[in-house]
């Protein structure tokens, strides 16, 4: 096990050293004096996380949109999921609307929000949660129609009753992709996050942007960038993790 | 890990696949029947409350349409919407020919697979729009910034479907290709090309998706020119009705390159179950 | 001639570093020009290996495998395969699909077709050249993939279980029409079974595997009249040459754990 992994590691490494000799090389071709080198990003990236206060400061902030929101979402998302799956007229209903939003950008309609709810922390929640919702409802729809209905049959003949049903049957077979759900949806909310914090550049890490960008410190414009890009891979990561332990048997229908 | 992510992405989306799609019109129309009224439901009822409540930000549904009408008419959507279609063509294009190749090149060879795919899948979960600062820095406020998005967006998707496709091509048809004498190159023209379709054409419609989606972020962020600047533009004048009518433009946009994607598809793929 | 000398194939440990499987073990046997010889043997007993290794798909680690004193060292014109799930290209209707191998080699469209249509219609086949193999069932899409091997006009023949996929109806079918096809012009073929039955009815000879790993434990001669009668199976010689394999294979069965 040990020798493949080195095997596989030597041409991944292999790319990321062709891949920072283009960005060098590009470096010194450009006309941009302001783009900083690998090492300027590092050494950027390691000032950030250990000697920046304000970078601790503005990821707390920018965060709470995402965990409010992302919560949010998944307390209505789920529920909603369930019940548009069991009540065939509901879900027959909802389906053009569901089809609409997933191919909808949210993006053009943030101006919308801004009016109605401001630049507070329930606009950029809103917009969290609009961004997130309907990745979330449909995955968890499909993972309840996925349950061969003759699960159910089974059950009933039993005589199971509905509550029964969903604990036993439902919730259980549909749980992969829920999580798969719950995982797209966990990127579209720090997508949105992102989209709030670059748009709206209240308080958070857009500001901070913002001000690095005004200082023409491109290095920490890209650091930040960089950390934002580790937090959501690590989210997303123990999200794929958590996804994997509660259900190895994944299917391996998800939407999004 | 990785290879339960792209698998997944190999799923069409059968929500967008119903849009776009009618085999004969009556039988469509009768067979939506229930979707279509839902959706004139919901037309009704956003009327209804934009009259009534009275707010700035829920006009009613027929005022966006008529801003929607406006634009379509006047040629103030016309320019707007040529340089946002033509930053979507170029980028689409670009990640196109890199996705393509990228994906054939990691679906066939092992090696090329083990080399990028840690890369590919990171680039794939992460928040595309999480580039745009840095393609600002680099590019400016220029079209390139615009493309460079667009590019980061759809690219990946379909590199993961065209690996995936060429990947999973039945090695028997591969065996029986080489039975009969074939090189390399014409298994690869004659078996893997044609059995990998289906698949590299759900990548490419998933990719279009996502390239709309990557126009329209990037221009909200990036906005000088384009649908996103109009529609910060608006924004800040607070008409709704115009920006709705705009997030309308985008979505017919997403909804027509989805079906014109899929019609070529079903001419391509014609003997797939 | 198709001649086998002490052939060995072990398949290595690839990616699960775990010990690696003896696949066939000294076979030795030949197939004489236009004898049509059956193989049989438990499952796992590496009959498809054997054969694939004779098609020049997979290589082999001792031994000579030779056609004509010439090594095999990969596919060649003298050989062609008919696979048990058919193989066949799904984009393509039946006509491209039996000029498949005359494509791949050169030939111009005008000459593949002809042939193509010609083998159609031996196949009987005749007016299904456009249509896709989705729309043929089981036996008609063998049907194609033997056209297809029969295009390129080998010598030999390799089929491995090919009418495996088929209920037991299609199966007698295509097994008389194979027999009406070789009685026409006398191919050398290697055929693969795990139906006693076929084994008997089809060949001049049966080979006889033992379980893996594989080696060739006998050859029994077919001594029943060609071309074989309609009733041939209800003959005395018929049942008693099946039992005698039956009780061979049952008993190599049961010693397995």
């Amino acid at each position: 096990m040990n020798k493949h992994a080195l095997r596989d590691w030597g041409p991944r490494l292999a790319v990321l050293a062709v891949a920072v000799a283009l960005w060098e090389y590009f470096l010194s071709r450009s006309q941009n004096f302001l783009l900083p080198t690998f090492s300027h990003i590092a050494t950027g990236l390691f000032h950030l996380i250990f000697f920046e206060p304000r970078f601790w400061e503005a990821l707390y902030i920018s965060n709470q949109a995402l965990i409010f929101g992302y919560a949010t979402a998944v307390m209505i998302g789920v529920p909603l999921g369930l019940i548009a799956a069991r009540l065939p007229w509901m879900d027959r209903f909802l389906n053009p609307y569901f089809a609409v939003l997933l191919v909808m950008p949210v993006a053009p309609l943030i101006p919308i929000v801004i009016i109605a709810l401001g630049l507070g922390l329930a606009a950029r929640v809103f917009i969290v949660v609009s961004f997130a919702l309907v990745f979330i409802t449909i995955n968890t729809r499909a993972g309840v129609r996925s349950i061969e209905p003759t699960l159910i049959e089974m059950a009933k003949s039993f005589g199971a009753k509905e509550t029964q049903i969903w604990r036993r049957i439902i919730v259980p077979g549909a749980l992969p992709a829920i999580f798969a759900g719950l995982r797209i949806g966990l990127g579209r909310a720090i997508t949105g996050m992102v989209m709030v914090e670059l748009l709206l550049v209240a308080s958070g890490l857009g500001r901070l942007l913002l001000e690095f960008s005004g200082r023409m410190q491109s290095d920490m414009v890209f650091a930040t960038v960089l950390a934002v890009i580790i937090e959501a891979l690590a989210l997303l990561s123990a999200m794929q993790f958590l996804e994997r332990k509660i259900a190895p048997w994944a299917p391996n229908i998800s939407i999004g | 890990m990785k290879s339960v992510t792209a698998s997944e992405t190999v799923v069409k989306t059968t929500a967008a696949r119903n849009i776009g799609s009618s085999p004969g019109l009556q039988r469509s129309v009768r067979h939506y029947a229930l979707e279509v009224f839902a959706l004139l439901a919901g037309a009704v009822i956003w009327e209804s409350l934009g009259w009534s409540l009275g707010l700035q930000w829920l006009p009613p549904f027929s005022q966006v349409l008529v801003a929607l009408v406006q634009f379509l008419a006047s040629g103030l959507i016309l320019s707007n919407l040529q340089s946002s279609l033509l930053s979507l063509i170029v980028g689409f294009a670009l990640s196109l020919v890199f996705g393509l190749f990228l994906g054939a090149l990691m679906g066939r060879y092992r090696v090329v697979e083990k080399a990028f795919d840690v890369y590919v899948h990171a680039l794939f979960v992460c928040p595309s729009i999480l580039f745009a600062p840095i393609f600002f820095a680099i590019f400016g406020l220029s079209d390139a910034s615009r493309i460079a998005i667009i590019f980061v967006y759809s690219t990946f998707v379909i590199v993961i479907n065209t690996a995936t496709a060429i990947r999973t091509v039945e090695p028997s048809l591969v065996e029986m290709a080489y039975s009969f004498g074939c090189r390399e190159h014409q298994i690869f023209t004659r078996i893997l090309l044609p059995a990998s379709l289906p698949l590299v054409f759900a990548g490419i419609r998933l990719g279009m998706g996502r390239a709309v989606k990557g126009m329209i972020n990037g221009e909200m962020l990036i906005a000088f020119v384009g649908l996103g600047a109009l529609a910060q533009k608006y924004g800040a004048q607070f008409d709704a009705a115009k920006v709705f009518a705009i997030a309308m433009v985008v979505l017919i946009i997403g909804l027509v390159s989805n079906a014109f994607v899929q019609a070529l598809e079903s001419r391509l793929t014609r003997w797939a179950d | 001639m198709i001649r086998v000398k002490n052939l060995t194939k072990e398949f290595g440990s690839m990616d699960n570093g775990g010990g690696s499987v003896l696949a066939l073990s000294s076979i030795d046997f030949e197939v004489r020009d236009n004898e049509f010889v059956t193989v049989i043997g438990p499952s796992g007993c590496g009959k498809t290996t054997l054969l694939r290794i004779i098609a020049g798909l997979i290589s082999y680690q001792h031994g000579e495998v030779s056609i004509d004193s010439h090594p095999v060292v990969g596919p060649g014109p003298e050989r062609a395969v008919v696979f048990q799930n058919f193989a066949l290209l799904p984009w393509t209707d039946v006509l491209g699909n039996v000029t498949f191998g005359l494509d791949v080699r050169g030939a111009t469209k005008n000459d593949s077709q002809a042939k193509a249509k010609e083998l159609i219609k031996l196949v009987g086949l005749e007016g299904f050249e456009r249509r896709l193999p989705k729309e043929l069932s089981g036996g008609m899409q063998q049907r194609v993939g033997l056209a297809r091997a029969l295009a390129v006009n080998p010598r030999i023949l390799l089929m491995d279980e090919p009418f495996g996929a088929l209920d037991e109806q299609t199966r007698r079918l295509l097994q008389e029409q194979l027999l009406q096809l070789w009685e026409r012009e006398r191919k050398t073929v290697v055929f693969i079974t795990h139906s006693m039955e076929e084994a008997v009815m089809l060949g001049d000879r049966v080979m006889l595997m033992t379980p893996r790993p594989g080696k060739v434990k006998e050859m029994i001669d077919i001594p029943l009249k060609r071309p074989r009668p309609p009733d041939i199976e209800k003959s005395a010689a018929f049942i008693e040459i099946k039992e005698y394999l039956w009780e061979n294979l049952r008993a190599m069965q049961t010693d397995q754990p």
